[in-house]
């Protein structure tokens, strides 16, 4: 893997580990209004908000992959 | 109730860990940039900054400088993205910072805030007893475990060789705890008793069997009956003598001195010598026929210089035993345990508790620090290298001997050169090891 690469990973990375704190975050609030600590609308709340993450987390690996594999090919062609 | 000024520039992390922090009973107010931080600052008194390192206006740490001069300066807890940042983080804001690395869970805000940091409660190593006996976590005492659980689950006689002070005791005691038996555990050092004493402790004797028996006796092995006898230097025991024990380990059966009946027993013999297999072959200690009946699983136990890890563990377990029994409060510092672990200890792990223990002795009871010696010193390191000045009465050929020994090991057991600084030949010299029956050394 070239230096240019390897910082390309990177900030795909970076972007996909940005949901996923945002998902073990809104889990938290999951747990809370199952113990009866928030109100139970803040757990649906915060469900629709993992799910988007979810979403949010496969799209940038999505996008990494091809991404990548486009510059893989470039590179091949060289 | 703590106020807590949270700064981090992903509002929907801000959102959930306020509701987090306000259920934990605090109050809290955001800030996406260091500006809006810096606003928060000028109005109000923080207890705690939960600080993104990463900001749209720069790093967390600018805000470092502007907190210390502060009436009241917040404690601060940064918080990064990936955990390599920490790192960096440590080596550039020192060590008096507290880390969350995301994903945070609530029980890390939780601790962070109520300062139940790992810090507050170091968390005690705690030592391992194996078999509630045996300590260190070396690959030579791992074998050991391995076969100790091994054959504790059969009823073998097992035959404990190592040097002097390895512990060969409390591996036969290891052994009888993992067997699970149910009768006792009975120790006796064949060393100890003269030839004549011997039988009866053995095997026990009647009332009335020789002078002095004024009542019946058991011997050690009806003591021991579906336990285990641990036979201490069995070497010692007087060849003479070894054909009586013969016939117990092979007919196992014991008949009392001055006694007609014959008494079953059944029991696991666990004997020990701290000669070499070679020594017991060669020197004819032990009859061939009991060294089998006794070593049918033998056992090794490894010198404590070819376990040098296990010295800290061991030199701290003797600490801790000593503080409890005295009320002290004694401690290792790092430097300390390196001294230990440099050193070879010939006299093994009683040698190291011994030393242990003198240092404890020696040390201020008030303070907690221990003071070694400046060496640590054996009469047993070397071969008699400090020859005592001659005493009158010592026969020519015992002093011979030592000057010989103090000689080669002053050489390093160059039989040539010792020969010529002694002025005699070096056949001569060989015929005098060999007269001292020092035969390894005569291989060299």
């Amino acid at each position: 893997m070239t230096d240019d690469e390897f910082s390309k990973i990177s900030v795909f990375v970076h972007d996909a580990r940005k949901p996923l704190n945002r998902i073990s975050m809104q889990a938290e609030l999951v747990k809370m209004a199952l113990n009866g600590d928030i109100p139970a609308q803040k757990a649906a709340e915060a469900l629709d908000k993992i799910i988007a993450s979810a979403k949010d987390c496969s799209n940038t690996l999505a996008e990494m992959t091809t991404q990548m594999s486009a510059s893989n090919s470039d590179s091949s062609d060289d | 109730m703590l106020t807590v000024l949270l700064v981090d520039d992903d509002a929907e992390f801000t959102e959930v860990a306020c509701t987090i922090i306000e259920f934990l009973g605090h109050e809290v107010l955001t800030a996406a940039t260091l500006q809006e931080a810096r606003n928060w600052l000028e109005k109000e008194t923080f207890d705690h900054i939960l600080l993104d390192f990463m900001l749209p206006d720069g790093s967390g740490a600018h805000l470092f400088d502007e907190l210390d001069s502060l009436d009241k300066r917040p404690r601060v807890t940064l918080i990064t993205g990936h955990p390599s940042v920490k790192s960096v983080i440590k080596g550039l804001c020192g060590p008096n910072i507290d880390y969350l690395v995301k994903p945070i869970q609530r029980e890390d805000i939780e601790a962070v805030l109520t300062k139940k940091s790992e810090k507050a409660a170091p968390k005690k190593a705690k030592i391992e007893k194996h078999f509630d006996l045996l300590i260190g976590e070396s690959p030579a005492m791992k074998d050991l475990y391995k076969l100790i659980s091994r054959v504790s689950k059969t009823s073998a006689n097992v035959m404990l060789l190592g040097e002097s002070g390895v512990g060969k005791e409390v591996v036969a005691a290891a052994i009888h705890k993992a067997s699970d038996s149910e009768g006792a555990y009975v120790a006796t050092n064949c060393g100890a008793f003269s030839k004549e004493l011997i039988a009866s402790e053995l095997f026990g004797h009647e009332k009335g069997a020789f002078t002095g028996a004024v009542g019946r006796k058991e011997g050690v092995f009806e003591q021991a009956e579906s336990g285990t006898l641990f036979l201490d230097e069995i070497t010692e025991m007087p060849i003479d003598m070894q054909p009586n024990l013969l016939r117990v380990l092979e007919n196992k059966v014991v008949i009392r001195v001055g006694g007609t009946k014959t008494i079953p027993v059944n029991c696991r013999v666990v004997s020990a010598t701290n000669r070499t297999m070679e020594e017991i072959a060669q020197s004819k200690v032990l009859r061939e026929d009991i060294y089998f009946r006794l070593a049918v699983f033998p056992i090794t136990i490894p010198p404590l210089r070819e376990r040098k890890e296990d010295i800290a563990l061991l030199a701290k377990t003797f600490i801790e035993e000593f503080n409890k029994d005295n009320n002290a409060k004694f401690k290792w510092d790092d430097t300390q345990l390196d001294t230990l672990q440099a050193y070879d200890w010939p006299g093994n792990v009683r040698e190291l508790r011994h030393f242990v223990h003198r240092a404890a002795i020696m040390s201020d009871p008030e303070s907690n620090v221990l003071e070694l010696p400046k060496t640590i010193e054996s009469p047993f390191a070397q071969k008699q290298s400090t020859t005592p000045s001659l005493q009158a009465g010592r026969t020519i050929e015992d002093v011979e001997k030592e000057l010989i020994y103090a000689t080669l090991e002053k050489v390093n057991g160059n039989k040539t050169m010792a020969a010529e600084m002694l002025g005699i030949s070096t056949k001569t010299l060989y015929n005098r090891l060999h007269a001292y029956g020092d035969l390894s050394k005569d291989e060299q």
